[in-house]
């Protein structure tokens, strides 16, 4: 009778806690989003299915001994996981539209905006009961407004690791809904006419100028913000060894193989961190509704910033190209095309949208290695 | 409250810290696309596109054909030497 007694307390049902079960449903609707509506799959199934691990009791998954410990302590602490993203995403980024025309760097300079006023929004919720954010805390959720996973993760593990789950799933929901929250926010800001405009044709990018924009890009960030070397470092080594047509190789282990290993173990490192404690309380909620104010900042910012450009440049600027300077690579940039082929059915603005796409994920990678700096101690 | 205006005050002067530099680093990358890469594309163009449209041809009129060069080499000669006999004959 005692051995019976002794095999139901190590069955699942006898130590659930209802925190637990919440969360493994929070998993499961993490799952539903990427199978069924085929939202960042790539991420939210072992993020889903993390989060599934980590909640089942007695098995101690993320607990010391557990397969999710090692994997989140020896690869996101350590910010190895998102770096190592971070080279595959260079490995896989053309700066040929950014390089035919530079001023798209501003647009996505301006839509940083989202990052820095987010930061005002998490501190304005301490003024109500339930919500502590330290300026560390609100650097790391304003980087949601960055909309670039690694680049979000990485902050979060060094400036806000408690917060890190909720950080991780904002930023992944607020990528995929892009095609959502964007067109409203672009179409309020411009008129038909400004949605209308066609772009001249880009010039031609020779490949000299593509070997040396990343190596420029590292020496700059080495002069100005060492801080921001880890992932601007690694973002052109991958665009470096894409561009050199040396290591066509290690580019395409970069861009396929590699990161592929790396986001699965970086799903599950995140999703262990969606445990009850740490998930279910007022401050995700925050989070949250903190993360889908940083990006509509910046995707307005960015429409603004690309409004004013086509005001003051010789040349015609679309302003429906400023939003895409929210990252999210590729789909703002599409997102951009689409709303732009609404307008008018014979004007192709996806090139001219990977300009401020990629300066876009330069620009959050600055503006965190920008907070590194200055909270991060 | 006094504490949460502090906090306030430095998030503000982060936020302008932060624009204000993204700003000027992005800048600077503009200054170094416009003044180094430009005139590094002038100095040494693309070799790329000349050498890669003469295979294409190649390959297009390969694919068009059905027939390989090696093969054509061969029929020519194979008529070069029977207009020869031929020639011979009359």
């Amino acid at each position: 009778m005692e051995q019976l007694n002794t095999l139901w307390l190590s069955t699942g049902l006898a130590n659930f806690e209802l925190g637990q079960v919440i969360m493994m449903l929070v998993g499961c609707g993490l799952l539903f989003l990427a199978i069924a509506k085929n939202f960042e799959p790539l991420l939210l199934v072992p993020m889903g299915f993390g989060a599934i691990l980590t909640n089942i009791p007695v098995a101690g998954f993320s607990e010391v001994g557990g397969l999710l410990h090692y994997v989140y302590y020896a690869g996101i602490d350590t910010g190895i996981f998102p770096l190592l993203i971070f080279m595959g995403v260079g490995a896989m980024t053309d700066f040929g539209a950014l390089i035919a025309n530079p001023k798209t760097l501003f647009l996505g300079a301006a839509a940083q905006f989202g990052i820095f006023a987010t930061l005002f929004g998490a501190i304005a919720l301490n003024a109500i009961p339930g919500f502590e954010f330290t300026l560390q805390d609100a650097s790391a959720i304003a980087i949601i407004g960055g909309a670039d996973g690694p680049t979000a993760i990485f902050l979060a593990s060094k400036l806000a690791p408690e917060l890190l789950g909720a950080i991780a799933v904002a930023a992944y929901s607020y990528m995929a809904l892009v095609p959502i929250i964007q067109p409203p926010i672009m179409r309020a800001l411009t008129t038909e006419k400004e949605r209308k405009i066609e772009m001249a044709q880009l010039r031609h990018v020779t490949k000299i100028e593509k070997v040396i924009f990343p190596l420029g890009v590292l020496l700059m960030t080495i002069f100005f913000l060492p801080a921001a070397t880890p992932l601007v470092g690694m973002f052109c080594l991958g665009n470096l060894m894409r561009e050199c047509g040396v290591v066509d190789r290690l580019s395409s282990t970069a861009q396929n193989e590699l990161i592929n290993i790396v986001t699965i173990f970086l799903g599950l490192g995140v999703g262990s961190k969606l445990s009850a404690d740490q998930f279910l309380n007022v401050e995700t909620l925050g989070i949250l509704g903190l993360g889908a104010v940083a990006f509509s900042i910046g995707t307005a910012s960015g429409v603004l910033m690309a409004k004013l450009m086509n005001k003051l440049s010789s040349e015609q600027v679309n302003p429906l190209i400023g939003a895409a300077g929210v990252s999210a690579v590729p789909m703002a940039a599409r997102v951009a095309n689409k709303v732009g082929l609404e307008a008018n059915p014979h004007n192709f603005l996806l090139m001219h949208a990977m300009g401020p796409n990629v300066a876009g994920v330069l620009g959050s990678a600055v503006a965190a290695g920008i907070l590194l700096a200055l909270v991060g101690q | 409250m006094d504490s949460l205006l502090q906090t306030f005050i430095e998030a503000g002067t982060l936020m302008l810290a932060g624009m204000v530099f993204v700003f000027a680093f992005l800048g600077l990358l503009v200054i170094f696309i416009n003044l180094v890469l430009v005139k590094l594309a002038n100095k040494y163009p693309d070799p790329i596109i000349q050498s890669k449209s003469k295979p294409k041809a190649k390959k297009t009129n390969i694919a068009s054909n059905g027939v390989t060069p090696q093969v054509v080499a061969a029929i020519g000669s194979a008529v070069t030497q029977y207009k020869q006999k031929h020639g011979d004959k009359a």
